[in-house]
């Protein structure tokens, strides 16, 4: 971890779309393993999904949306038609030196493509695959399909979150997809550790559900007592203060909480002491516990005129721990992300007009901090020569013949333009920051003067 | 179990829940995991409400029992020297150190990195926090809900109109463990290959920030700052829909990029061809009359019922489970997904297991429950570090174990 070389020589083929096995691969991708994305031309979902600059796919829509670049960043591209005989023959022969083969098509696709792990082991006997689905590949849901909110539903978590006498709603619109993710990340890695060992492959059945219930365990525990959590929105179960209060500006909140009376008493202290929190049924844990509402109302008025972040810092120094509801502009901006080089700025070089843009990091890293490793974002198709002459050892003449038959492409199928703002980043409601240009070039400026590599800024279109 | 991590020997020494799940999950797939708890209270999650059965009990905090599983558990007061001096023994031939102290307080006791390195050359030391070692919130305290709100979770979750609503469990403190389990994987590939080990630092807030919907990227190609209420008026995509029974929520995906003739069609339901609703737009605009003409249709339903029939189709839907029906899914048992561990105090509980199976078992089942205080005290310290009686019995005396 930390070097982006610990998986170097380590070759993985991965029939990825949308959002949780891509994420899962990127950490092998992060770690120095070759990923290679078997891309369709024809299914464009991950390179359809933007967001785009302003909101406005260029020429090359398909080469410059966001969400690619973070989630495919360090793959390779290899847009070949595996449905076709010479397409599933060229597949194999990478398969052969290959170490891990991933997919995420519904329970039933490898096998009707002849690419199921058996098939692959004839070719690779210590291959190691990997099938993340929604509902696994037995038991009677395994042909069913899942979007993240679904399975936040369905494993039990939507019903758990919810504000405080409401009802169930989903705790995120992809929270699921991160989870599941990180799950593949994890079941692979142990798959090469024990390879590593035993030289032995693995057969891998990874369920988005299942993930999803394993998040819960607590409440299975529970449930199992005959005790049933209630839904407390921001609210705990035995702690008071805590919650989310409002704080001066538009939309702008502050997280309080306090487990014990010390940290009360400091509160209280950076109050001034005012009158209601000097009531002696404050005073105890059980006290503010049962009038939590009242409590919550005080403290919501003294909040709200005050700035959230200097509250923050104010509460923080008398040890009262507070934290500001941070959006994406704040964090952009935040100083505590910046001097610990957490955001990535990085050009995607095959769409040159996007210009260099912000990305969430790695939240782990080797002390002291290793260099941040370099981001290629690949363009469609753009390794489909290098990899089958040199992986697959095809001569050229043979490459030649699978472009003329359509097997090979570096252009969509159809080439609809997703139009302007219509695959724009859904997730809540958008409010639109018009200053976000001058702080995405600050945070740039800072990455590149640490970086000690000034490059000249790029605005994007 | 499976125990493909059986020759990786890891120490627990975290306070945290994100240190405790992480180790959790590294001794589900059989990595020998010892649990160092302080002393007389042990670890704080032992004393979370909810108990089992209702009685305040340190082996009976669902939390505690959760997060803790195939764990030994040994007592251990580090902050003292005798107890510094057992812990350099404990680490001698280990992997790795899992810690979550403020960043400094290992070193002040003399148990900082270079000291670890120096008797253990090969150890991975893991530090999670709730701000990383460095930067100027690295001392502020948190929560589970203050990692929600600094990391921008918070911000984008519940409805448009009201306040941030956030969710429960622990969820940052298990999307850390993840991030720093996968993170260990990967510094343990690299140890096993050059022989030594590294000290890495996690940190809690940053795992949030890349947790969320793609945020960051999309402020800085848009200016768009996600905000909350997406499921307001999502009605064919998202929000809950009751049924005769449970409530269940329906997706566009599935339908083939026409998703009103498909659910007209599938809900006998012709009103729903309405031009108005055709687009994601109109739907949205429209969302209170297609929420009227979806629950007559939906209210004829049973939600399980509804979910086999939908998916049968191709079409993807939700139903809002609990926890209770998830325990009793028939897709899960018949998948093995849960084992059952039986504790003294606790009893015997299904937990839920990994998430995956390899090859077509689930890794984890077997193992045991989580330990009770102390209680490998004496195979530990007397067994494998050689101990004697006499030596144990003033450790003990004095409060060191």
């Amino acid at each position: 971890m930390g070097d982006n070389t610990v998986l170097q020589g380590i070759r993985v083929l991965s029939l990825e779309q949308v959002h949780v096995l891509p994420w899962g691969t990127a950490f092998l991708a992060d770690f120095g393993a070759e990923v290679i994305r078997v891309e369709s031309a024809t299914h464009m979902n991950d390179r359809l999904s933007g967001p785009f600059p302003d909101n406005a796919p260029g020429e090359e829509w398909w080469n410059e949306g966001g969400t690619f670049a973070y989630w495919a960043r360090n793959k390779k591209s290899l847009c070949l038609d595996v449905t076709q005989p010479q397409g599933k023959e060229v597949f194999l022969k990478l398969v052969a030196r290959s170490d891990i083969v991933t997919d995420n098509f519904r329970p039933g696709t490898m096998q009707r493509l002849g690419l199921d792990h058996d098939s692959l082991a004839q070719v690779k006997p210590d291959i190691i695959t990997l099938s993340c689905t929604a509902y696994g590949h037995t038991g009677p849901w395994r042909a069913y399909g899942a979007r993240a909110r679904t399975v936040d539903a369905v494993c039990g978590l939507s019903a758990l979150t919810g504000y405080e006498g409401g009802p169930a709603l989903r705790a995120s619109s992809n929270y699921m997809d991160h989870s599941g993710g990180l799950n593949v990340a994890y079941a692979l890695l142990l798959a090469l550790y024990q390879r590593r060992k035993t030289g032995t492959g693995m057969r891998l059945d990874l369920s988005m559900y299942e993930t999803g219930v394993s998040c819960i365990a607590p409440a299975l525990l529970e449930t199992q007592r005959g005790f049933a959590r209630p839904r407390l929105g921001t609210a705990h179960l035995w702690q008071a203060p805590h919650n989310v209060y409002p704080c001066q500006g538009a939309d702008r909140w502050i997280a309080i909480t306090v487990a014990t009376d010390d940290q009360w008493r400091a509160l209280c202290g950076v109050m001034g002491e005012p009158d209601w929190a000097m009531e002696t049924r404050f005073a105890t844990i059980l006290g503010r516990q049962q009038h939590r509402h009242d409590l919550d109302a005080h403290l919501g008025q003294w909040t709200a005129t005050h700035d959230a972040q200097a509250l923050m810092h104010l509460l923080q120094a008398h040890g009262v721990p507070a934290g500001t509801v941070h959006t994406a502009r704040d964090l952009v901006a935040d100083s505590h992300l910046r001097e610990r080089s957490y955001l990535e700025v990085f050009t995607n070089t095959n769409a040159p007009a996007v210009g260099p843009r912000v990305y969430a990091g790695r939240p782990f890293r080797t002390l002291p901090d290793v260099p941040l490793a370099l981001h290629l974002v690949s363009a469609l198709g753009q390794h489909n020569v290098q990899l089958l002459r040199d992986v697959a050892a095809l001569s050229e003449a043979e490459i030649q013949g699978l472009v003329e038959a359509g097997v090979l492409a570096t252009q969509p199928r159809e080439s609809t333009r997703p139009a302007p703002g219509a695959a724009a980043y859904q997730a809540g409601d958008l409010r639109g920051d018009p200053h976000y240009r001058a702080a995405v070039q600050t945070l740039v400026d800072a990455v590149h003067q640490l970086s000690g590599t000034h490059q000249p800024a790029g605005q994007g279109r | 179990m499976l125990g493909l991590l059986d020759d990786v020997q890891v120490v627990e020494l975290t306070h945290s829940l994100a240190g405790a799940f992480c180790a959790k999950l590294l001794a589900d797939q059989g990595a020998p995991t010892l649990k160092l708890e302080p002393p007389g209270r042990g670890d704080a999650a032992r004393h979370e409400p909810p108990f089992l059965g209702g009685v305040p009990h340190p082996d009976r905090s669902a939390l505690f029992l959760a997060f803790n599983t195939n764990k030994r558990g040994i007592t251990l007061d580090v902050t003292i020297p005798t107890g510094r001096d057992l812990l350099l023994r404990v680490l001698a031939d280990r992997d790795v150190l899992i810690e979550s102290f403020a960043p400094g307080y290992l070193d002040s006791l003399g148990l900082g990195y270079a000291t670890l390195r120096e008797v253990n050359p090969r150890l991975l030391v893991v530090s999670i926090t709730p701000f990383g070692q460095t930067g100027p919130y690295r001392h502020y305290q948190s929560s589970d809900l203050i990692a929600q709100a600094m990391g921008g979770f918070l911000y984008t979750t519940g409805r448009a109109e009201a306040p941030p609503m956030g969710t429960v469990l622990e969820q940052m403190a298990i999307v850390t463990a993840r991030n720093a389990a996968i993170a260990i994987m990967a510094a343990l590939l690299g140890q096993r290959l050059s022989g030594t080990g590294q000290h890495i630092d996690v940190s809690i807030m940053e795992a949030v920030v890349s947790t969320p919907p793609n945020f960051i990227h999309a402020y800085s190609f848009t200016g768009a700052i996600a905000g909350r209420g997406f499921g307001d008026q999502t009605v064919m995509d998202g929000m809950h829909l009751a049924t005769s029974d449970l409530e269940v929520t329906l997706t566009t995906a599935g339908t083939g990029g026409n998703p009103m003739e498909t659910w007209a069609a599938f809900l006998h339901e012709p009103q729903l061809l309405d031009p108005k609703f055709s687009t994601r737009a109109g739907r949205a605009r429209h969302w209170e009359e297609l929420l009227t003409l979806l629950q007559g249709r939906l209210a004829q339903w049973k939600a399980h019922d509804f979910m086999k029939a939908a998916m049968d189709q191709r079409l993807v839907v939700g139903v809002v489970q609990s926890p209770e029906a998830v325990l009793h899914c028939p897709h899960l048992a018949e998948r093995g997904t849960f084992v059952a561990l039986d504790h003294p105090e606790a009893g015997l509980l299904q937990y839920p297991g990994p998430g995956f199976l390899a090859n077509a078992s689930n890794p984890a089942a077997g193992g045991r429950a989580a330990p009770r205080l102390g209680e490998h005290n004496l195979e530990v310290y007397a067994d494998e570090l050689g101990l004697s009686t006499a030596e144990l019995a003033m450790l003990r005396a004095a409060g060191v174990i």
